[in-house]
């Protein structure tokens, strides 16, 4: 981990409970939404990595990434099975701690701030940056419950009724479930519950939405439904998504980074110039179908 | 084979050697099944005695009961598998539900006085209240403010001011806790009003969910009402059944309201398992129907040893008046003593192992050493009890907590065992959605694996206490008495189990009567209550199982 890194003004979130957290969650949303970024220009990056390794047991996973995620746009991660963009996806909220031989070296910066220093708590990092899992995977709770989850553990403020609702209406569940949400969360269907698990995570408002492979178990009807909702999701928040459907990645995303096999960034950029006139040989190989 | 030209078909493979050993595992499989069930048949023959009845009272129940059951089943298998299910479920759940009605009346009526039992819930009811406002006040209140505020409530109300505590720093007692106060009322309610009034709550919550639809607030209410009204009646009118008060609420809220609520529930929200409920019901009618027949015409039941006089009497020097209460109370007593220690400590080293402890060394010591616990004898397990309490903390012997205790030490490696299995189960995507929310490891425990794995713990736990009824030889080596004429009114009075009695009258009393009669009869009543334990068992595994 590296520890030189300047001292910027983001405070570092201590304890859980810090009742300030969520004020300036809002804060920050409204200013970004506001005087937010026209179409078109990059805005400032609001993830970035220098150097980033991380190596399972004796195994290197990842081979010094240097990217930077735009903010309020959909970011997509592509490439072959095994090359490392789960890994880069859990690495910004940390999810990698929880594998004993996971290693991280180099320096990760949310907001300017390196999510691997000493002083950040994961769980506080985590509540900060949402995420949504390959499977479906709601909890064996009722549909209210699933979404409440976030609101009830992170002591949000503020009518919970409320944020459930306009957190289902923005997963675009709403009007399939408004009459049974105290149904079991695993009696929908698995479009059904991966847009629960979206409304989960979108509900305690976080900065950052992380998806892994999002549509990857859905049949092409949720699979588009759930492409529409990341759409309309990047209009407030920044998504980051990993995904090996390289026509999915084409029609959401703004910005493409493409993982190659040894855990290399190859290349990274606009969407449209990756897709049609890319600068690697090795990624137009992997783009038209030769490898992968 | 390449030298074969002429090329007939495939040709066989010989698998002769293979069915043998199929045959051999399917013989494995049924021997101690077989045998046990053969044991069991002849004892349940020495203790029930069917042929001495009347071939009339057989052919009258076979008319009333046998055939019409039959009929019912015949007819609900053919409107769908399902149904037949239920029904045949509802029979078993009437049968659990009327012991566990039994042992629980037992505990109202010789053990535990029903003001104390009001007290004692008031004294937990009240600080549990006070604790939820302080937290649902300001969900900012500091965690050590909520846990001071917690504890201190608990043993206001429990201990008093100063309580132990003071007793202990030799300051004499100031004011009772709520339990004291309660409990020293010079005017109480009627003791059934007592026991209607706690019983009755949670019967009527229970009946309103089941049985009302989803977000029909009348009809819970109506259902609630009805439940409450329905187990303060079982008190009010059980003298008319010739049954004391108090055991006829505690028969109506344990043993009469769950399978009804189950049935109506049945009825009125699953319109393809209500035929089912057919089975039951040609069950209870053909038996009251056939006694009342019976009686009439007069033909003799048979002389069976498990009657009535068998299971309320205590033990008596001749094998015709000797009874098993004080052993059933007993057993009883053990397992509530058993359960409040084993499971905590049970559950708590289970969630340990399996979501906090790091996987080093020293923890896959304890693994091994916990797998290795499990199968030390139970005599050893004895021996650790008399030396431990008895010996060295100075304890009388055969308690009721010395045998919990010693009991609870022998399960507690089953336990952890099958908790760590239910918690394991737990699928890993769950527990990283849990994390990928933000949730500490405390929240993910409390709100997902705990709840998640609950049913699976309580399965392994249930078939765990099955195991702790049945010892004889910790019992015996902690000293507990072979043979007790009453049931124990505290922890600390000597007690006797169901085992114990049986083990007595096989040796100790051995005449040809104690062994042909009394000792049959008691078995098939420990059999009984662990089938039905076990049964229950089953019963929440296969909904755990359903639910994945």
């Amino acid at each position: 981990m590296s520890d030189n890194t300047p001292e910027t003004e983001e405070p570092a979130r201590g304890e859980t409970a810090d009742p300030t957290n969520d004020d300036m969650l809002v804060e920050t949303d409204v200013a970004s939404a506001t005087s937010g970024p026209t179409p078109g220009t990059t805005p400032d990056p609001i993830i970035s990595s220098r150097d980033l390794d991380v190596f399972y047991g004796e195994e290197r996973a990842l081979d010094s990434i240097d990217i930077d995620i735009p903010e309020n746009r959909v970011t997509a991660i592509i490439g072959p099975s095994g090359c490392g963009k789960s890994t880069f996806l859990r690495c910004i909220n940390r999810m990698n701690d929880r594998i004993d031989v996971c290693r991280v070296d180099g320096e990760l910066t949310l907001r300017g701030k390196n999510v691997y220093d000493p002083d950040v708590d994961p769980v506080a990092l985590r509540r900060r940056v949402g995420m949504v899992f390959q499977e479906p995977n709601p909890f064996p709770k009722s549909i209210y419950d699933n979404v409440a989850y976030g609101l009830e553990i992170q002591d949000v403020e503020g009518d919970h009724d409320e944020i459930v609702e306009q957190s289902l209406k923005r997963a675009a569940l709403w009007d399939e479930v408004s009459g049974r949400l105290d149904e079991s969360g695993l009696a929908l269907s698995g479009g059904q519950q991966q847009r629960l698990c979206i409304a989960r995570a979108i509900a305690p408002d976080p900065e950052v939405l992380l998806m892994d492979e999002p549509a990857s178990a859905l049949d092409p009807v949720a699979t588009s439904q759930v492409e529409d909702l990341i759409e309309e999701l990047a209009e407030d928040y920044t998504v980051v998504i990993v995904t090996h459907n390289m026509q999915q990645a084409a029609r959401i995303s703004d910005k493409t980074a493409v993982f190659l096999t040894g855990g290399e960034l190859v290349e990274f950029g606009d969407t449209d110039q990756i897709f049609e006139n890319p600068e690697h040989d090795r990624v137009e190989d992997y783009i038209t179908g030769k490898f992968g | 084979m390449a030298t074969n030209t002429d090329f007939d078909g495939f040709g066989r493979v010989s698998r002769t050697a293979g069915t043998l050993f199929r045959y051999l595992l399917l013989a494995a499989t049924l021997f101690g099944l077989v045998f046990v069930t053969i044991l069991l048949v002849y004892v349940a023959n020495d203790a029930i005695q069917p042929l001495t009845a009347d071939p009339g009272w057989h052919l009258t129940f076979l008319l009333t009961l046998v055939l019409p059951t039959l009929a019912a089943s015949a007819y609900a298998y053919r409107r769908g598998v399902e149904a037949l299910r239920t029904g045949v479920f509802t029979i078993g759940f009437v049968v659990v539900a009327a012991m566990f009605s039994g042992g629980a009346a037992m505990i109202f009526v010789d053990i535990v006085e029903p003001l104390t039992w009001l007290a004692f819930l008031l004294a937990l009811a009240v600080p549990t209240a006070v604790t939820a406002l302080v937290v649902s006040y300001d969900h900012r209140v500091s965690f050590a403010a909520q846990f001071v505020v917690t504890v201190a409530v608990f043993y206001l109300s429990l201990f008093g001011v100063p309580g132990p505590l003071g007793s202990l720093a030799g300051v004499p007692s100031l004011a009772p806790g709520l339990f004291g106060f309660v409990a020293g009322l010079p005017y109480a309610p009627a003791p059934w009003l007592m026991l209607a009034a706690t019983f009755g709550p949670p019967a009527a919550y229970v009946g309103s969910r089941f049985v009302a639809a989803d977000r029909d607030r009348r009809a819970h209410v109506l259902v609630g009402a009805a439940v409450f009204a329905f187990v303060v009646l079982g008190g009010a009118l059980a003298p008319f059944a010739g049954v004391d008060r108090v055991p006829g609420v505690v028969v109506t809220a344990v043993g009469l309201v769950p399978p009804l609520v189950y049935a109506a529930g049945t009825a009125a929200n699953r319109p393809t398992e209500r035929v089912g409920l057919l089975v039951p019901a040609a069950v209870v009618v053909g038996s009251l129907v056939g006694a009342v027949a019976v009686d009439a015409v007069g033909f003799a039941g048979p002389q069976s040893w498990v009657d009535w006089q068998f299971l309320t009497n205590a033990h008596s020097s001749t094998a015709a008046d000797a009874g098993f209460y004080p052993a059933v109370g007993g057993s009883i007593l053990l397992m509530v003593t058993v359960a409040v220690l084993a499971f905590p400590v049970g559950i708590g080293a289970a969630v340990y192992l399996e979501e906090y402890a790091p996987d080093n060394r020293f923890t896959r010591v304890i693994d091994v050493n916990i797998s290795n616990l499990a199968g030390v004898p139970s005599v050893v397990y004895g021996l650790l009890g008399l030396g431990l309490f008895v010996t060295y903390l100075d304890q009388p012997p055969g308690t009721v907590l010395l045998g919990g205790a010693t009991l609870g030490l022998l399960i507690l490696p089953i336990v952890i065992i099958s908790a760590r299995e239910a918690i394991r189960a737990v699928p890993e995507e769950t527990r990283a959605a849990s994390y990928g929310m933000g949730a500490t490891k405390w929240q993910t425990v409390k709100n997902v694996v705990l709840p998640r794995s609950f049913s699976g713990i309580l399965t392994g736990t249930i078939l765990a206490l099955g195991r702790a009824i049945g010892e004889t030889a910790p019992l015996i080596m902690i000293g507990a008495p072979n043979v007790k004429y009453s049931l124990p009114t505290a922890l600390s009075e000597a007690v006797s189990a169901m085992p114990l009695q049986v083990y007595a009258w096989s040796s100790l009393y051995a005449s040809e009567d104690f062994y042909q009669k009394a000792v049959p009869a008691g078995v098939v009543v420990l059999v009984a209550i662990l089938l039905a334990m076990n049964s229950i068992a089953i019963v929440l595994r296969n909904k755990y199982q359903s639910t994945e």
